[in-house]
């Protein structure tokens, strides 16, 4: 087991979790909530990781973020180096890929929510804000552990955008699926194992969780 | 479709017809959960919806209460913060206004419950009690009681009326139930395919 890569992956993944916890939730309700007609796009636009190589997603942010571009220029002067090969470019790019993992459960979660209760709160005076702080994201709470587990989960696996953005810079940018690569690359079958059997049991336990925690979903609060 | 016309004085208006008549849908469009396609809609001198000169209040502010048939309860909330929900004032304020509401509905005992740990009488109580704590000036009321039996139901309409009778708010109760209707209401408009028919006095 490579530990140096199993602390950079967990680091890699918790991070980026969070980021997504927080940037996913307005992202969601403005899904969820808004009467434009056009969203569609945005939600298109938010679901390309799912279908696209990632291999392409990498292509594209070194490009976004290289020296040709104003925002990889800005970027340069913010962070004080570009974006590849560094730590910081692999939380940013597993936050678009992991982006609808998060967006997803919390948009069935926030659109499970009753109609009716939402219309009972605006009758009783609340505007938009006090509605999803006070009854919305209470009641889809397991929906924003769903986002967060996933988005961990899948930030774990990831290993095209990886590679692509981050390279295989040990203690950097290595993380444990590049290192199985690795290892398959070096006839180190043993080491490979051992790893790959850490992550499909990881990867087992949280799908339990998941699912878990969906079918237990009614007895929180009840189905009236 | 619907097109109606009509004003309603103070006391109980009762807007009775068969079921998919456009009972409810007269109630949305007054609380703003509904936007007609044209018309005026006015409570208490102010206008709250008029098509023509592009006014249409949202919900929020329109002070309308509103007692839904499946009551919306918070199913999160205790009875108590139901109750608080729509209360505008804050700290101690609040709290005395929503114990007054408990005892007025004589629920006091379920304050700390959540709905789905009382009765159905209770519930219906909570959801009286929170839609009248944010002093509405006008009171919806579709078909909340059609679920209870006969005497949970003149309980509760016997506190409603004295509410109403003391606070003086006009309100309006959509049910298909005639002994209903006369228990509670003064008059009475028949809608019929999304037209008046008719209005009786009690």
């Amino acid at each position: 087991m490579n530990w140096p890569a199993f602390v950079l992956t967990v680091r890699l993944a918790s991070l980026t979790a969070l980021i997504l916890l927080l940037l996913s939730v307005p992202i969601a309700l403005w899904i969820v909530f808004s009467q434009r007609r056009w969203k569609f796009l945005a939600e298109s636009v938010i679901a390309m990781p799912l279908v696209l190589p990632p291999t392409v997603i990498g292509f594209y942010l070194l490009i976004a973020f290289g020296r040709g571009t104003a925002l990889g220029r800005w970027y340069e002067h913010v962070m004080g180096t570009t974006m590849a090969f560094t730590f910081q470019g692999l939380v940013i790019a597993s936050v678009l890929y992991s982006l609808p993992f998060a967006v997803h459960p919390m948009v069935s979660g926030f659109r499970a929510v009753d109609q009716k209760l939402i219309a009972a709160a605006r009758t009783l005076g609340a505007g938009k804000a006090k509605i999803y702080w006070r009854i919305v994201l209470p009641l889809a709470w397991p929906s924003l552990i769903t986002a967060l587990v996933l988005s961990f989960a899948h930030t774990v696996g990831e290993f095209g955008v990886v590679l692509m953005v981050g390279g295989n810079i040990p203690g950097v940018t290595r993380t444990l699926s590049i290192d199985i690569y690795d290892q398959v690359q070096a006839l180190n079958y043993a080491s490979a194992s051992q790893t790959a059997l850490v992550l499909l049991v990881f990867s087992y336990f949280l799908l339990c969780v998941v699912y878990g925690l969906n079918s237990q979903r009614t007895l929180f609060w009840g189905s009236k | 479709m619907l097109d109606v016309e009509f004003q309603a004085a103070s006391g109980v208006t009762v807007i009775f017809g068969p079921s998919g008549a456009g009972k409810s849908t007269i109630l949305q469009c007054l609380a703003g959960l509904l936007r007609p396609d044209s018309g005026r809609v006015s409570i208490g001198g102010e206008t709250v919806f008029d098509s023509s000169r592009k006014i249409n209040i949202p919900a929020q502010l329109r002070r309308v209460g509103y007692l839904f048939q499946d009551l919306a309860l918070f199913p999160h909330m205790t009875a108590a913060e139901n109750i608080g929900f729509g209360i505008r004032v804050n700290g101690q304020e609040k709290v005395r206004r929503v114990e007054e509401m408990l005892e007025r509905f004589h629920i006091s005992r379920v304050a700390a419950h959540r709905p789905e740990e009382i009765s159905g009488g209770e519930r219906q109580r909570v959801a009286l009690a929170r839609a009248l704590a944010t002093e509405p000036r006008l009171l919806l009321l579709d078909e909340p009681f059609s679920a209870l039996d006969d005497s949970l139901k003149r309980g509760i309409m016997a506190d409603l009326k004295q509410w109403l009778g003391s606070t003086g708010v006009p309100a309006l109760f959509v049910t298909h139930d005639r002994s209903e209707a006369e228990a509670l209401g003064q008059r009475m408009l028949l809608l019929h395919e999304g037209k008046i028919a008719g209005s009786e006095e009690f």
